[in-house]
């Protein structure tokens, strides 16, 4: 954990601000917004007490471990402890993740992600014709890669390691730091992939961790612009595929435009179906955004073609474009994202998302109005955003309930019987998510999941969930550390089960349930 | 829908002794009501592919690589419906159906409202307020609540979690997808759901979604109890995963098996992914034909397990997909889309309504099927002839519906 003195070194820090003096979104190329407030600043609330902890452990990690208990209770104030933990977070997503070895080529650069699937095309291609692949045969290992993997099974073993790594990611503190693991689960469903789409699998991964992760606690619109650029994107949204329908400039095939990716770009990515523009927008910017496609070769796995990018003026939500001779090709398409990153219906909904996820099914509208504020007046800093949300007093609210979707009481299930490095216990949050109807990195649509109680907080659901808390913690330590935080209710519920039972009780308990 | 402890365990307890040799007694409850099954296809499926208008000249134009060619009498070709439409061949399990005049077609059906964004579009089929998104119940829940045909949960939906047109406050019945709705779970055993009561107890909120759930996971699991040598076969068909076309036709069989035991249970749904066609969709084969094979099984099965006279199926996407193809070998977010009607009442055989060719004219935006037919007008004439459900109580689903009488050849008369 970083200690206080550390905090205040790296407040200090960030408060060398980019400024910049043009005040028109569209015309600026880069940080739009002149920034000169002090960084986070200092927390003005104090909330204290049992539930303040109880709070902050269950909100901004996935729930109590040991060692991270032990932590908060001896930092003294929670809301301090919050702080530091966005600090935290904040260092810990411009490192590179501590992915165990023999998950390590979720990570592998991009032109050798390329190379494995190219190399598991080519070997299947050459299967005689009417040979069954089985697929099963990996998924029989899915958490055990120790052996070299098998290259018929490269796509296959890749999103299994994916999939591993957001459970050990979730559930080890030693691995990565706490708030960050929630906050990559956050803007990769913001930004949902799906990677059981063929070409999407062997890159769902890399995208978690340098999309999602890396830019956690960022810009907004580098963000979007990461996203945007990365091969698991412009494969799951069509857009490599999008090119120019300018006759002259058709290739060999009769490709043409594809409106997918600009689209989701518009209503689910940034500014949403409210901000009044029309399917002549979205037609608009996707012919803005043609060219736009993956390259093998490169590191980034991207690739500007100019030649299948439609030239000519275009308009975006009332947007000329291109608004000069700077910004043309590439640059066009940039220059479009930043604008729609930037915009106040941008601030406005991922604001809203934002506090939803940490802070209530419906989120109170001061505490909405201001981390939009805050967005945009830090040209859309998500780590100012989210210190504003700590410091609010909504935050720390036990009115504010949340309840868990499978997902989120998971990972809180294998930290509370601080199972993070049991690969069993992986294998069943694995089977408990997926019957539950969240698989990870699992959602078909590019709106990805709902974090809400009237969608998780079902009969059905709820019945699995018990099944699920009965079995993970079957014969577990019992956590009597956690005792000050649980209700009298369920101390005596506790109390009178098996030794075998205490643990599952405790973590189907309405504490653990809700968060 | 607060319930005592006692009354919870007393119900619950009961479960597992003796309330599935009651069925029999539910099953024969004297009614000529039908029962009403919504298949619901998320991700805008491609109408112009199973109901194709090779009748058109256009068609085949628009569409250079994906058109389904005009029938010739060969697999390899649409199957032949009249002189405007055929039937996609991948489709031809159906095509008895249609000769016998029990399936119908309305070829430019849809939402009013002109969204392109599935969510919003799959917001306002499910809560029946088309241009809404203020938070609503869906209309399957409100429709329970209607029915009031004596005591009992009246909803079903098989395979997702929680689909909006489910939710709200009247109980409904959520069954998993695949073999997992076959597992009763852990609190089947009596003192594990009395202890969890415990546990509970004060949060009225988990109490009554644990009574639901275990009394329905109970009941459940007991009517889709394995019984015939058929079932590897159908964990095969589980393990392909529910929420693909291939799941549909395991949760179709289990929504047959559970509507069939439990006739308290009026309305099913249904849903399946994977119909979003932007590239390389396919023609007569390909990833689209496969999933129409899918989705013909699946309403074969529906059709053996809702054969009573006023059974209804009906089959619906958000909205349509472009008429022409797009850049990549598939087709865009659209407007208007064909809907099927299947059921001994359906006026069958036939396609209803208004059809006006594809020349740009003709088209929404110059570029989808227009939406001639309102689908709250379709699903009001099938809850009228399914279920008996009255104006009045219509109006109360789908508020600001007017009446579309161009519909009221859909059922046979009767």
């Amino acid at each position: 954990m970083t200690k206080p003195t550390g905090l205040v070194r790296l407040r200090s820090m960030r408060l060398v601000v980019e400024a910049c003096v043009l005040l028109c979104l569209w015309g600026c190329a880069h940080a739009p917004f002149a920034t000169l407030s002090s960084a986070a600043g200092v927390p003005t609330i104090d909330p204290r007490g049992s539930a303040a902890e109880w709070r902050a452990i269950n909100r901004l990690s996935y729930g109590p471990t040991t060692k991270l208990l032990a932590d908060i209770k001896s930092t003294g104030r929670p809301i301090d402890w919050a702080f530091q933990q966005l600090d935290a977070a904040r260092l810990a997503s411009l490192q590179p993740p501590l992915l165990p070895d023999d998950l390590a080529s979720i990570n592998h650069s991009l032109p050798a992600i390329f190379e494995g699937a190219r190399k598991e095309r080519e070997l299947r291609a050459a299967l005689p014709a009417g040979t069954m692949v089985n697929e099963r045969l990996a998924n029989q290992k899915r958490f055990d890669f120790q052996d070299q993997t098998d290259p018929l099974y490269y796509n296959r073993s890749q999103i299994n390691k994916a999939v591993a790594w957001r459970l050990a990611s979730c559930s080890d503190d030693a691995l990565e730091q706490p708030l960050l693991a929630r906050m990559t689960e956050f803007w990769f469903n913001h930004f949902n992939v799906y990677q059981l789409k063929g070409t999407v699998r062997p890159f769902a991964g890399h995208y978690a961790i340098n999309v999602a992760r890396a830019n956690a606690l960022g810009k907004f619109e580098n963000l979007v612009l990461a996203s945007a650029k990365h091969p698991a994107m412009l494969y799951y949204l069509d857009q490599w595929l999008s090119v120019s329908p300018q006759p002259e400039r058709a290739g060999q095939s009769a490709r043409g435009l594809n409106e997918n990716y600009a689209r989701e770009l518009m209503e689910l990515h940034t500014v949403g179906m409210d901000a009044g523009y029309t399917q002549e927008d979205v037609r608009e910017l996707a012919r803005v955004l043609t060219g736009w496609t993956v390259s093998p070769r490169s590191p980034s796995g991207f690739q500007f073609s100019a030649r299948q990018h439609e030239s000519g003026n275009k308009s975006v939500m009332g947007q000329k474009t291109p608004s000069s001779g700077l910004y043309i090709g590439e640059k066009e398409g940039e220059q479009a994202i930043r604008f729609l990153a930037n915009h106040p219906a941008t601030a406005r909904r991922v604001s809203n998302r934002l506090a939803q996820y940490f802070v209530a099914d419906e989120p109170p509208t001061a505490l909405v109005d201001d981390m939009t504020k805050t967005f945009l007046n830090t040209g859309g800093d998500i780590y100012q955003v989210m210190a504003v949300m700590l410091n609010n007093a909504a935050f720390w609210d036990p009115n504010n309930r949340l309840y868990r979707t499978p997902y989120d009481f998971a990972c809180a299930a294998m930290r509370t019987l601080n199972a993070g490095q049991d690969r069993v216990k992986w294998l069943q949050a694995f089977d408990y998510v997926n019957a539950a109807g969240q698989g990870i990195q699992n959602w078909q649509t590019p709106d990805g999941y709902s974090f809400n109680a009237s969608t998780w907080l079902t009969p059905e659901s709820l019945t699995r969930r018990i099944d699920f808390a009965l079995n993970i913690g079957r014969n577990a330590q019992e956590r009597r550390d956690l005792i000050p935080y649980l209700s009298s209710n369920t101390l005596q519920a506790v109390i009178k089960r098996t030794p075998n039972q205490k643990m599952g009780f405790m973590l189907g308990s309405p504490e653990l349930v809700f968060k | 829908m607060l319930r005592s402890r006692r009354e919870f365990l007393h119900q619950v307890a009961g479960l597992g002794a003796f309330a599935f040799a009651g069925n029999n007694v539910l099953a024969s409850t004297p009614s000529n009501a039908g029962r009403f099954v919504l298949v619901f296809l998320r991700g805008a499926y491609d109408g112009l592919s199973m109901l194709v208008p090779y009748g058109d000249a256009r068609y085949a134009q628009i569409r250079p690589n994906i058109a389904i060619p005009k029938p010739d009498g060969t697999s390899d070709s649409a199957l032949m419906l009249d002189d405007t439409f055929g039937l996609h061949p991948a489709c031809a399990a159906l095509l008895p159906l249609w000769r016998q005049g029990v399936l119908a077609a309305i070829p430019c059906a849809g939402s009013p409202d002109k969204t392109r964004s599935h969510f919003d579009a799959q917001y306002h089929w499910e809560t029946g307020k088309p241009g809404s998104s203020s938070p609503s119940s869906g209309w399957f829940n409100v429709l329970s609540g209607i029915l009031q045909i004596g005591k009992g949960v009246h909803a079903i939906g098989v395979g997702e979690s929680s689909p909006r047109i489910l939710s709200g406050p009247e109980p409904v019945q959520l069954v998993g997808p695949g073999n997992l709705a076959t597992r009763a779970g852990a609190l089947a055993e009596p003192k594990t759901r009395e202890a969890i009561m415990e546990l509970y107890a004060g949060d009225e909120k988990l109490v009554n979604a644990l009574f639901e759930g275990a009394t329905n996971r109970a009941s459940t699991a007991a009517m889709l109890k394995p019984t015939t040598a058929s079932d590897s076969k159908e964990q095969q068909l589980a393990n392909n995963g529910a929420g693909s076309p291939q799941g549909l036709a395991l949760d179709a069989k289990h929504l047959g098996i559970l509507m069939r035991q439990n006739r308290h249970l009026k309305i099913g749904f249904l849903s399946s992914g994977g119909w979003d066609t932007h590239i390389n969709q396919g023609n007569v084969k390909g990833s689209l034909a496969s999933n129409l094979t899918n989705l013909s099984n699946t309403l074969i099965q529906l059709r053996d397990a809702f054969n009573e006279p006023n059974d209804l199926i009906v089959v619906a996407s958000e909205f349509g997909r472009t008429c022409a193809e797009n850049g990549t070998k598939g087709t865009d977010h659209g407007h208007g889309n064909v809907m099927w009607l299947l059921g001994n009442s359906v006026q069958g055989g036939r396609w209803h309504g208004r059809w006006n060719g594809l020349s740009t004219d003709r088209l929404n935006d110059g570029r989808d099927l227009p939406v001639h037919h309102d689908f709250r007008g379709i699903f009001s004439q099938g809850l009228r002839r399914c279920l008996g459900v009255p104006q009045s109580k219509l109006a109360e689903l789908f508020p600001g519906y007017v009446w579309d009488s161009t519909m009221d050849g859909l059922f046979k008369k009767g």
